[in-house]
């Protein structure tokens, strides 16, 4: 992406543009994962702060753009709420109704997005709901263990062999 | 696996720490790890888009060094309140800006496809409980389907249906909360037979005020 590329370079008005075009989404993204609005702004704050300074390690040739900008914003929002989590004792993630079937109509939108609906689909619903709740909602080992009341050893096997097949059928 | 795994973001612990050790040391780890990325990026996109606190530009820039200039508003509202005895002219040169301030100002939602690219409806929500979509350009639907609207209030998990949505847009009443996401999503002619989506989601935004 011509954005991010001028990013690197110090093109302030460049750095702006991606705010703009990429604010909401990778907002929504930390806000997905951190569930409050201010730990949400923090990562997202990070991650541009990020992004203005590494965007140089940005290589086109090896990965697309939105891969680097989703991946910053997720680690940080993972960073921020484990942080938060361990930090206050007692502190759960507030609960959320299963959302897996919205998070999946909206995957449709891009060739990519195409190919992983697909390839989710062929997963059984409950390990399908373990990945998008890993992922989406950014929920750990022993998070999902309590949340699906699962042994997290069952979770753990369950979650490696649903990213096996993921990645069987991507490469396919 | 421990690179599909730190993806996923579930790992713990040691197994925590191992991951970026090796994400740091290990070049075959790291490119597990960006292939990864690449894989499951489409799926955190998924996460609908949400409007950051408005402060967030200005924290952003003040961390990267910027000055920063106060925002064109603020600086109108101290000039404004600085000349209350000036002349009519400051007045009528400020009335858009209050017009927009104002409370029954409409709140707009820019509906472009959910992975970015060109907004292609815009719609309109006016405190009289009005909502107006058009199309910003010609879209086309292919036959034997159409196009449905649908309402997500900020909090809520299922959209609602506003009905078919002709690709001439269409006007009705629907009286919708700011931060209320519009999706648009492919349906059978005549729309959605379950009552949610069962298309893929065309395009979306939120409805935001302007400023």
């Amino acid at each position: 992406m011509l954005l991010l590329q001028r990013s690197a370079r110090g093109d302030r008005a460049a750095f702006r543009a991606l705010y703009d075009q990429w604010g909401r989404r990778l907002y929504g993204i930390a806000l997905r994962i951190t569930r409050q609005p201010s730990l949400a702004a923090d990562a997202t704050q990070d991650a541009f702060v990020q992004i203005w300074q590494q965007a140089q390690r940005f290589d086109p040739a090896r990965g697309s753009a939105e891969a680097f900008l989703v991946s910053l914003v997720r680690y940080r929002a993972l960073d921020v709420v484990r942080r938060q989590s361990r930090e206050t004792p007692g502190y759960e993630p507030v609960e959320q109704e299963d959302e897996t079937p919205d998070a999946l109509t909206r995957l449709v939108s891009s060739a990519e997005g195409v190919a992983l609906h697909r390839c989710l689909g062929l997963l059984d619903a409950e390990r399908r709901r373990l990945v998008v709740m890993a992922f989406v909602d950014g929920l750990s080992h022993s998070e999902l263990s309590s949340h699906l009341n699962v042994p997290i050893g069952t979770v753990k096997s369950w979650i490696r062999r649903s990213l096996l097949s993921l990645r069987e059928c991507l490469a396919s | 696996m421990l690179a599909a795994e730190y993806v996923l973001g579930t790992l713990e612990g040691s197994d925590a720490r191992e991951a970026v050790r090796l994400l740091r040391d290990d070049p075959v780890f790291a490119a597990a790890v960006h292939a990864w990325e690449e894989r499951l990026a489409p799926l955190a996109l998924s996460a609908p888009p949400a409007v950051p606190p408005p402060e967030l530009w200005d924290r952003i820039a003040i961390a990267t060094g910027a000055e920063v200039t106060p925002l064109p508003a603020r600086r109108r509202l101290r000039f404004w309140q600085a000349s209350t005895g000036a002349a009519l002219a400051i007045a009528a040169s400020l009335a858009g800006f209050i017009l927009l301030r104002a409370p029954s100002a409409p709140l707009v939602a820019v509906l472009a496809p959910l992975n970015g690219g060109v907004p292609l409806l815009i719609a309109t929500a006016e405190a009289d409980g009005t909502l107006n979509v058009q199309p910003n350009k010609i879209v086309s639907v292919p036959s034997d389907h159409d196009l449905e609207l649908w309402a997500l209030p900020q909090g809520e998990t299922h959209p609602r249906s506003l009905g078919v949505l002709p690709v001439a847009g269409r006007r009705l009443t629907a009286p919708l909360p700011r931060g209320t996401e519009l999706l648009v999503s492919l349906e059978p002619r005549g729309g959605s037979p379950t009552g949610a989506p069962t298309g893929p989601v065309l395009y979306g935004g939120r409805l935001a005020a302007l400023n």
